[in-house]
């Protein structure tokens, strides 16, 4: 039932590019596939140096000793390779709980986020006509400009009177924080999916919750993707939300124990390196099984 | 497509995340009826694998109490929001936490033997921030942490020059290694919290800073007496004397960090270093044949007024609302014990504030041991300053533009903008 649906789109997506010219665009494909854009290439492989250098320095530098850290220059290659630096740092950091707590953050806030605004966004977009909807759109887009640190105290002290100073606390504020921006990105797409499609569901005996769930929210997916991998992202690196509201410290997450390297005058480089290349080793992961899929989800977000 | 397949498919689901979010808070209440379980808040990274060490040797003497470590420095304001702040707080002792201590914070620890046994004059640094109710004990003193200036004995050694013990004799020093075509000292302005060194060293040579700072108004009230103490008229000595230090940097001091000052000392680079021990076991990992020595920079003509400045690098605080206060008593009381203090100060270069102390024989810093055991020390001059004034930028406008009366000028203006929006 979802397939046929998902195949459609390109169709459904019609009219809506129709209202933006973009002839520049056009034009730049159809040559692209025909020869190669040597400079493009080159300009390419210049930016991707912008990955790649900061890459190298994480990985040559988690290798080597401190004597090496220190005084040789920082493209050097660690002659010595270390791998006990690994063991050392997942040792350090207690690197299974900081992981699974980093973790459960995670799936919780993504899976949330993908939720809540996607359910969010339907509500507003199907009773637009309605004064409240309106009003509660412009209601979750204000929350886009108040900034953070001037509720974070108010929110430490909320987390612990509800019992919630731990990571489920964490993941439900990363939910309710992203919920005005990911619903504003879902409420846009579902504005060019024709009612006419969730007509046919209804007559087909389907209740509001089934039209969600079974045409609208497949229909969402390259948005979906969008969302999440901006949740991911956000919870997977985020340091002030757990640093602060996290209170005992055998809950704490990756990117806060990672302080431990950082002293006030001395940074053990190569311990924090080989413990920040655990940390990321995950996000390389699921990008690479992922690679084309986030890519398609990223450029559905650019154009939209 | 059955609705009940759907039915059964997202209940699993939500089954699941909720069983994971039970579970992982649940973790936390596993504590027995009759363990006492303290909290130490421990901010210094680089020291808590020792403190892990530290806490198992008290949990194997004390079978009732299990001690937690946090080093998580960001987990303190919020533990006092949510009132669950750590029993036990270690901090480099500052006006910044006295703030703390004059808000009744901490516990009185002044009944705790350890007060007794540590060094008055090291307490006095802690009580000259401010006390509650102007006579309780907030922080017990466990490490000072004394800088001077570093320097490469075999440099000095091969352009036979001694340690100077005067401020003439340091420049003549410097002037020495300058004609020789060597740097006399490495600055390392890019990082402007390293400029705080010299300046420590100057101010604290040339003002009585406890005196100086202990007038200078605090809130909008003392602003009110309209009092005549200010920079512009007693840090003027101090700061000529800086920018006459500075005169002795390389060059290009503007555009290096503090790692490269330590690598390029440690290579023999300059013949003085203005830094504290903490740059230490830096400069021997670069470089493990090097030999240093630390000496009290002289700032007057007279070698008996020359004092050493310290900061006091770890206190111990006891949180005044827990529910734990004689567990918390009995650990800091363990960490207190002389042959801990002792061990301590010694594995990381730094001084014992007891009266009792063994002498620190580490050839790096033990020309600062006769200055600490005859209490001729004083406070670095940035931790009088609340982090409202950005003290270290207006340092390194200063390093780079050399103006001594904006400079001052400048620390008026701030001391009094803070001071007024205290109440």
């Amino acid at each position: 039932m979802t397939t046929p649906l998902t195949e459609l789109q390109p169709e459904l997506h019609g009219p809506a590019q129709l209202d933006v010219p973009r002839p520049t665009k056009i034009r730049r494909m159809n040559r692209e596939g025909y020869k190669i854009n040597w400079w493009m290439t080159a300009l390419m492989l210049v930016a991707s140096l912008t990955i790649l250098v900061p890459l190298y320095f994480t990985i040559s530098m988690a290798l080597k000793s401190p004597e090496q850290a220190a005084s040789g220059t920082g493209f050097a290659w660690p002659t010595d390779p270390q791998w006990g630096n690994f063991a050392q740092a997942f040792e350090m950091t207690n690197y299974p709980a900081a992981f699974m707590s980093t973790a459960f953050i995670t799936v919780i806030s993504v899976l949330g986020a993908l939720g809540a605004s996607s359910l969010v966004a339907y509500a507003i977009v199907r009773n637009w006509d309605r004064k409240f909807f309106r009003l509660s759109y412009i209601y979750l887009l204000s929350a886009m400009f108040v900034p953070f640190p001037v509720v974070i105290l108010p929110l430490i002290k909320q987390t612990a009177m509800f019992g919630i100073d731990n990571p489920l606390g964490v993941a439900f504020i990363h939910i309710v924080g992203g919920i005005s921006f990911n619903s504003l990105l879902f409420i846009a797409f579902l504005k060019s999916i024709p009612i006419e499609l969730e007509e046919a569901a209804r007559l087909d005996g389907a209740s509001t919750w089934q039209t969600f769930r079974k045409v609208i929210f497949p229909l969402l997916a390259p948005m979906s993707a969008t969302v999440g991998i901006f949740a991911f992202l956000g919870s997977w690196n985020d340091f002030l939300l757990p640093q602060m509201l996290i209170a005992d410290p055998a809950l704490q997450t990756l990117p806060v124990v990672q302080q431990l390297f950082q002293g006030q005058f001395n940074t053990n480089y190569s311990l924090a390196f080989s413990s920040y290349l655990m940390a990321l080793a995950p996000t390389l992961l699921v990008y690479l099984f992922a690679q084309r899929w986030i890519m398609s989800g990223v450029m559905r977000g650019a154009v939209k | 497509m059955s609705p009940s397949g759907l039915t059964r498919r997202k209940l699993l689901s939500m089954a699941a995340v909720a069983a994971v979010g039970l579970a992982l808070p649940a973790c936390s209440g596993t504590s027995a009826d009759t363990i006492t379980t303290i909290r130490l808040q421990q901010n210094k990274p680089e020291v808590v694998e020792y403190f892990n060490a530290l806490i198992k040797d008290f949990e194997s003497k004390n079978a009732d109490i299990r001690v937690v470590q946090d080093f998580n420095a960001g987990n303190w304001v919020p533990g006092l929001i949510r009132d669950n702040p750590a029993d036990v707080v270690t901090n480099a002792y500052s006006v910044t936490v006295a703030d703390f201590t004059r808000k009744g914070i901490f516990a009185d620890l002044s009944d705790l033997p350890a007060a007794a046994m540590a060094d008055p004059k090291a307490l006095e640094l802690i009580k000259s921030f401010g006390q509650y109710q102007d006579s309780e004990l907030s922080a017990l003193p466990f490490s000072l942490a004394a800088a001077g200036v570093i320097y490469n004995k075999a440099l000095f050694a091969q352009h036979g020059v001694d340690v100077p013990t005067t401020w003439s004799e340091f420049l003549g020093a410097c002037t020495t290694f300058q004609a020789a075509g060597l740097t006399p000292i490495y600055g390392t302005f890019k990082d402007s919290w390293t400029l705080g060194q010299p300046y420590g060293y100057a101010s604290g040579g040339t003002v009585d800073l406890a005196d100086f700072f202990s007038r200078m108004p605090l809130t909008a009230e003392d602003l009110k007496s309209d009092p005549t103490v200010s920079f512009s008229s007693d840090f003027k000595i101090a700061t000529d004397k800086f920018l006459k230090i500075l005169d002795f940097m390389q060059k290009d001091a503007g555009s290096r960090s503090y790692t490269d000052g330590n690598a390029a000392f440690a290579k023999g680079g300059a013949a003085m270093y203005m830094q504290g021990p903490w740059a230490l076991s830096e400069l021997t990992t670069i470089n493990p044949d090097l030999k240093v020595g630390t000496f009290a920079l002289p700032m007057s003509e007279d070698p008996t007024e020359t004092k050493t400045q310290v900061t006091l690098d770890m206190t111990f605080s006891i949180v005044r609302s827990t529910p734990r206060l004689e567990a918390a008593k009995r650990f800091v009381s363990y960490l207190m014990d002389p042959a801990v203090v002792n061990a301590y100060n010694t594995k990381f270069s730094a001084f014992s504030p007891l009266k009792e102390a063994t002498v620190n024989a580490n050839p790096q810093i033990s020309g600062l041991q006769p200055l600490i055991t005859s209490g001729k020390y004083y406070l670095n001059v940035t931790n009088y300053f609340p982090p409202a004034i950005t003290l270290n930028n207006y340092f390194q406008t200063l390093a780079l533009n050399r103006n001594d009366k904006a400079f001052l000028t400048t620390l008026d203006d701030a001391w009094h903008r803070v001071a007024t929006r205290n109440a």
